[in-house]
């Protein structure tokens, strides 16, 4: 049925490695039969098919199992992982999540039956047809999370084309459209899954070195604590090949030094959404932002500078908000871009365009200059309404070590007067001490009207920038 | 704050502006200055710099916290903006308010 094709691999790849989890390695072998066991497990707690499902779990040997237990079943799976704790009862309701199973740090089961019984036209259609069903939370950080219903058979299709295997970290999350890409791409291709319990610089270059990670889908975000923790010092990173990131837009200074500093690793852009799934994506080069997205099932264009996309993985539709796609399916980004030929380049969301007197600033642009001047561990840049200019400019940085802040504050806008124009220059700079990622390692902004996709490998990985 | 008080801390906010600017283009320290409309030295982004910096030094050294470019200041028949003295007047003005 739906994952006989990822059976099929993993038959061929019996005795090699399918996951690392602490310090345990289970092989392809050790999957299928614990898939088995869960798939027995799911008949004898007399789980219909169709149930909607809350899987509470990181990545580990049995809440991978299980995933393609439930999918093999039918279920409508509802991922869920520690990060959204506090919203976690909120997402089970709007979900309607009728059976929960909680995986332990240890890796133990805890089956819950929950009181309620769902009930949406799109899960009436999933049952319908037998299909098994995703749904995925938008972390849109205002407003409601939004819950994609994805149709599994719809989404896993493009892993039946065979890529590449590698050794795979999969240090985006559980419930991420891009942690999940990352499994699927991966066992897909008889490929090896390197769990990590902590998502810290030292945590995961630590495994990355032990287990000779091949490729690692990670964040613009904590590339940028890899190289301010200097925790790539630390490490062998020898057997890494590829570090795709996404989900938001890369300081073109944070790329520009990686790639200096490990000139053997390809750098892959990656773009995705929660609504769509992730696309397959090509960076003109390492140490380009420049990307051409798309891949089979995905078409694109771009209307009035904005992405536009239509995926045959498109979602069915929100369970909780009206639906966004416009005219015959295409779903607006509300990322502006830039074209050239084939590539774009991602200049941020609409809704995060500082308008200064009519000219249009981009954060991500200010904060790579920022981001690049000494001492700045990291940078959040915003708009604020000014009754002259409309808005102005400002800037919320970080510091590594404690200084002197009107100096420095002056220093800082020089530089951006010497390497931007003069609109672009903050005229409000704010030394702050709070750090400005949340768990997901991506920046916290404002105005965010929701998340960038983010992304993460398939054949890389990758996220929408945000 | 006295007016002199107030006039000392724009012209020390000018100061620190000119340091940024060329020879030609520098603000002199006096009442008389234009600053913004006909004749003015500044253009848009001149004058909301220069309004967000003096925000931020009678913030930082005289504990007041006001907002010089509001929908207030913007409608005033005679704009505030215009020179060096009718800035200091409106932040006088602003100030007093405060008190009251």
């Amino acid at each position: 049925m739906l994952i006989d094709f990822l059976l099929a691999v993993f038959e061929k790849n019996n005795e090699k490695n399918a996951i690392v989890w602490k310090d345990k390695t289970y092989s392809y072998a050790w999957l299928l039969e614990r898939i088995n066991y869960w798939q027995n497990r799911i008949q004898s707690e007399n789980i219909e098919k169709g149930k909607v499902v809350v899987l509470e779990a990181d990545f580990s040997p049995n809440s991978i199992a299980l995933f393609l237990a439930l999918m093999e079943h039918a279920c409508i799976l509802v991922p869920l992982t520690r990060s959204i704790e506090s919203q976690q009862a909120e997402f089970i309701e709007i979900a309607q999540a009728e059976i929960s199973f909680s995986i332990d740090d240890n890796d133990h089961l805890k089956i819950t039956k929950l009181p309620n019984v769902a009930h949406h036209e799109f899960y009436t259609r999933l049952k319908t047809s037998s299909h098994a069903g995703l749904v995925l939370f938008s972390s849109g950080s205002t407003g409601k999370s939004k819950a994609a219903v994805h149709d599994l058979v719809k989404l896993l299709e493009k892993f039946k084309i065979p890529r590449y295997n590698y050794i795979t970290l999969t240090f985006l999350l559980y419930d991420h459209i891009g942690g999940l890409e990352t499994m699927f791409y991966t066992l897909s291709n008889g490929g090896c899954i390197v769990t990590a319990q902590t998502r810290s610089p030292d945590r995961i270059l630590e495994r990355v070195e032990k287990y000779k990670v091949e490729l690692l889908p990670v964040s613009p975000t904590f590339i940028n604590l890899i190289l301010l923790s200097e925790s790539y010092k630390r490490y062998d990173l020898s057997s890494l090949k590829i570090v795709t990131y996404g989900t938001e837009p890369m300081p073109e200074s944070t790329l520009a030094r990686f790639q200096g500093l490990f000139p053997h690793i390809k750098l892959i852009q990656k773009y995705g959404l929660s609504e769509l799934g992730i696309l397959r994506s090509k960076s003109k080069s390492s140490n380009s932002l420049w990307v051409k997205v798309g891949g089979e099932g995905f078409q694109t264009r771009v209307v009035e500078g904005i992405l536009q996309i239509k995926a045959s993985s498109a979602m069915l539709g929100y369970l909780n908000a009206p639906t966004p796609f416009i005219e015959d399916g295409w779903f607006n980004t509300k990322d502006v871009v830039e074209i050239d030929g084939e590539y774009l380049k991602i200049l941020g969301r609409q809704s995060e365009i500082i308008n200064v007197g009519g000219e249009k600033v981009y954060p991500a642009e200010v904060e790579s200059v920022i981001q690049s001047f000494d001492n700045v561990a990291e940078v959040t840049v915003y708009g604020e309404q000014n009754a002259i200019t409309g808005n102005i400019v400002c800037a919320k940085v970080r510091l590594l070590k404690e200084e002197d802040k009107k100096p420095l504050t002056k220093r800082l806008k020089h530089y951006c007067r010497e390497h931007l124009q003069n609109y672009k220059v903050p005229v409000k700079v704010k030394i702050v001490e709070e750090k400005q990622y949340s768990e997901r390692f991506k920046k916290i902004r404002q105005n965010n009207q929701r998340d960038h996709p983010e992304t993460p490998i398939s054949n890389g990985m990758s996220f929408r920038a945000k | 704050m006295t007016r002199e008080e107030i006039k000392q801390a724009v012209f020390n906010v000018l100061d620190e502006i000119n340091q940024e600017l060329p020879q030609e283009k520098q603000l002199e320290k006096s009442e008389t200055t234009v600053l913004f409309g006909k004749f003015g030295q500044l253009d848009s982004l001149g004058l909301v710099n220069l309004i967000v910096a003096i925000e931020e030094k009678l913030q930082e050294e005289c504990n007041v916290s006001i907002t010089l470019a509001d929908e207030r200041a913007m409608s005033q028949r005679n704009s505030p903006f215009r020179t060096v003295a009718s800035l200091i007047d409106y932040i006088a003005m602003l100030l007093n308010e405060e008190i009251d």
